[in-house]
């Protein structure tokens, strides 16, 4: 081998390590920029939170300079606190209802976004029950969810004029085997869940009661972070917020993907089931302020009015400051072709 | 026993006579299969599930494992320390039994907090469910040791170290087994609480999901599944205790 050719070798390869090492600098420099955050969802990977494993998946996030540990929910742990603790730095928690009472429990928790926009909750009884509205819930067994799903039934009771001593309320499993066993008249359900279960085991002499339909429209879902990175980080929530949206509305653009996207986040969840889950998610996530003003609006009349009800029935001690708990300075930011549908 | 009723009485057996009854009673008392569904219709279930299934299965037993290990060190060395520490015992006794009288599940958020939704934190609440019946037995199981045999011993001129390793802990080897098989249960149940902490593999996450969207089929899948799990986690425990631990003081 001639001297040339020996360091045209010795070149290229100390060409290769320097383009090698450079790459490596460059990765490591960019991970290091990424800001490392994570979101607690209020329950297991399914579509309910589709939006956020694509903007995952999709690498929104990351464009968006974040690095992005999204950490599963469960029937043990409650989102909001471990938010507002700051052990987790934003989340997908409650609702209208929930937020409310976090804050009069002084828990620092900020939502920043509303993801569904009508209730997700409606009432079910067997069409031979003998009910036929919400005020003839009066001396019957209802049974409703204690995870703060519960503020929904008492506001919708106060606005039908219904004291809640009249009703027998229950708490209800996370099964509906106590329904379909008529344990209680009428049951919750989530439209985008349970209901759907109870389809598939050909349960369909059923009727169903929505909240909106009693004037109570409450708003679930909320995407939170804690008051201390709103002070201390606000462009990460910013971008947290920006790419979160983005992917909730390619998500609805290209739906059989996102499914694809949830199913190889989560274990043992069934396609159909998904694809039922993602369709009525959509439903309920592009109605409302959303048809208008765009995706993960809050609407925030909707929450003066429940807010004025739970207060009514003894459900919330006095008002909050609805500015600080709502802020929709970061939403009012978030660039159009991100959130409009 | 005769050879028979051994072969009738053995784990197998036992397990395909239940499968049998299983197969038989469904169709004859027409159960709907909400309540029972037919073993068919689970083993398809499980085939369905395989690959998901598997991996829960063997996440799931990680977390028991390296808890119940955990568990059983610390069970271990907290039981002899309180036997030989009358005052240790006076001191933290009181505590782990105020530990374990509180619900697991209000120890969710701060497990949390702390491991985050790491296998750690499975592990740790297996440990905490595990440590309490191995401490409680070593305890018992040292203390019960017959003061006239050590007595023989250090006359003899035993070290304390000795008598330690050749009379009290073998001694107390039987009832620190007992200890460990009901440690090993609590460990799995433990994991399998921990899933429920938030989690994307195991069997508890299988069985939370099944759960809600009501697949009474996969329930039953997962039923059998964590049985087997503690079947075997269970089934080693005596083969080891019947290999080295044979023998019963009095």
């Amino acid at each position: 081998m001639g001297f040339v050719m020996m360091m045209k070798h010795v070149m290229s390869g100390l060409a290769a390590g320097l383009m090698m090492a450079s790459a490596m600098i460059g990765a490591t420099g960019s991970a290091a920029a990424a800001e490392k955050v994570s979101v607690r969802l209020k329950w297991v990977a399914q579509a309910q939170f589709a939006g956020i494993y694509v903007a995952k998946a999709k690498g929104f996030y990351e464009a968006a300079g974040l690095d992005v540990t999204v950490n599963p929910g469960g029937p043990n742990i409650n989102a909001a606190t471990l938010v507002a603790s700051g052990s987790d730095t934003f989340g997908v928690v409650s609702g209208t209802e929930g937020m409310l009472n976090a804050r009069a429990s002084d828990l620092p928790l900020v939502c920043i976004a509303m993801s569904q926009q009508k209730t997700p909750y409606a009432y079910v009884t067997y069409d031979d029950s003998g009910i036929n509205s919400v005020k003839d819930f009066k001396g019957k067994s209802v049974a409703t969810w204690f995870t703060g799903t519960q503020y929904t039934l008492f506001s919708v009771l106060a606005h039908e004029g219904i004291p809640q001593s009249d009703v027998q309320i229950v708490s209800q499993p996370f099964s509906m085997q106590p329904f379909i066993d008529r344990q209680y008249q009428v049951a919750t359900v989530t439209l985008y869940n349970e209901l759907n279960t109870l389809r598939e085991q050909g349960i369909n002499n059923i009727k169903l009661f929505r909240p909106d339909d009693s004037g109570v429209t409450t708003q679930q879902d909320a995407i939170v972070t804690s008051e201390r990175m709103i002070k201390e980080k606000p462009e990460i929530v910013q971008s947290f917020l920006n790419a979160t949206l983005k992917g909730w509305k390619y998500a609805f653009q290209h739906k059989a993907e996102a499914v694809d996207i949830v199913l190889a986040a989560g274990s043992g969840l069934e396609r159909k089931h998904q694809e039922l889950m993602l369709d009525e998610i959509e439903n309920l996530m592009t109605a409302g302020v959303a048809k208008t003003e765009g995706l993960g609006a809050i609407d925030m009349a909707s929450i003066e009015k429940v807010q004025a009800s739970l207060i009514k029935f003894g459900g919330l001690k006095g008002p909050v400051d609805l500015k600080a708990t709502f802020d929709q300075s970061f939403w009012n930011k978030v660039p159009a072709d991100d959130k409009k549908l | 026993m005769t050879m028979r009723g051994r072969i009738l009485t053995s784990p197998p057996v036992t397990v395909l006579l239940v499968a049998l009854a299983w197969l038989a009673v469904v169709p004859l008392f027409n159960i709907e299969p909400r309540y029972l569904p037919p073993l068919g219709d689970v083993y398809a279930e499980a085939v369905k599930l395989w690959p998901d299934l598997l991996a829960g299965f063997w996440r799931t037993f990680l977390e028991t494992f390296i808890g119940f290990i955990a568990g059983a060190l610390i069970g271990i060395g907290f039981g002899t320390a309180f036997a030989y520490v009358r005052l240790l015992e006076r001191a933290f006794f009181p505590i782990f039994v105020a530990l374990q009288s509180v619900p697991v599940i209000a120890f969710g958020a701060i497990v949390v907090i702390w491991f985050g939704n790491t296998i750690l934190a499975k592990v740790v609440i297996a440990l905490y469910l595990a440590f309490f019946p191995v401490a409680v037995n070593t305890l018992r199981g040292l203390s019960g040791v017959n003061p006239g045999r050590a007595a023989l011993l250090s006359s003899f001129g035993a070290s304390n170290w000795q008598s330690f390793l050749m009379l009290a802990l073998p001694s107390a080897a039987p009832v620190i087994m007992t200890g460990l098989k009901l440690g090993i249960s609590l460990s799995l149940a433990g994991a399998i609480v921990g899933e429920w902490f938030g989690d994307t593999v195991g069997l508890g996450v299988l069985l939370l999901q099944a759960l809600y969207f009501e697949q009474v089929t996969r329930v039953w899948v997962l039923i059998i599944a964590c049985g087997l799990l503690g079947a075997l986690l269970y089934g080693a425990l005596s083969l080891i205790e019947r290999r080295y631990v044979w023998w019963q003081f009095d």
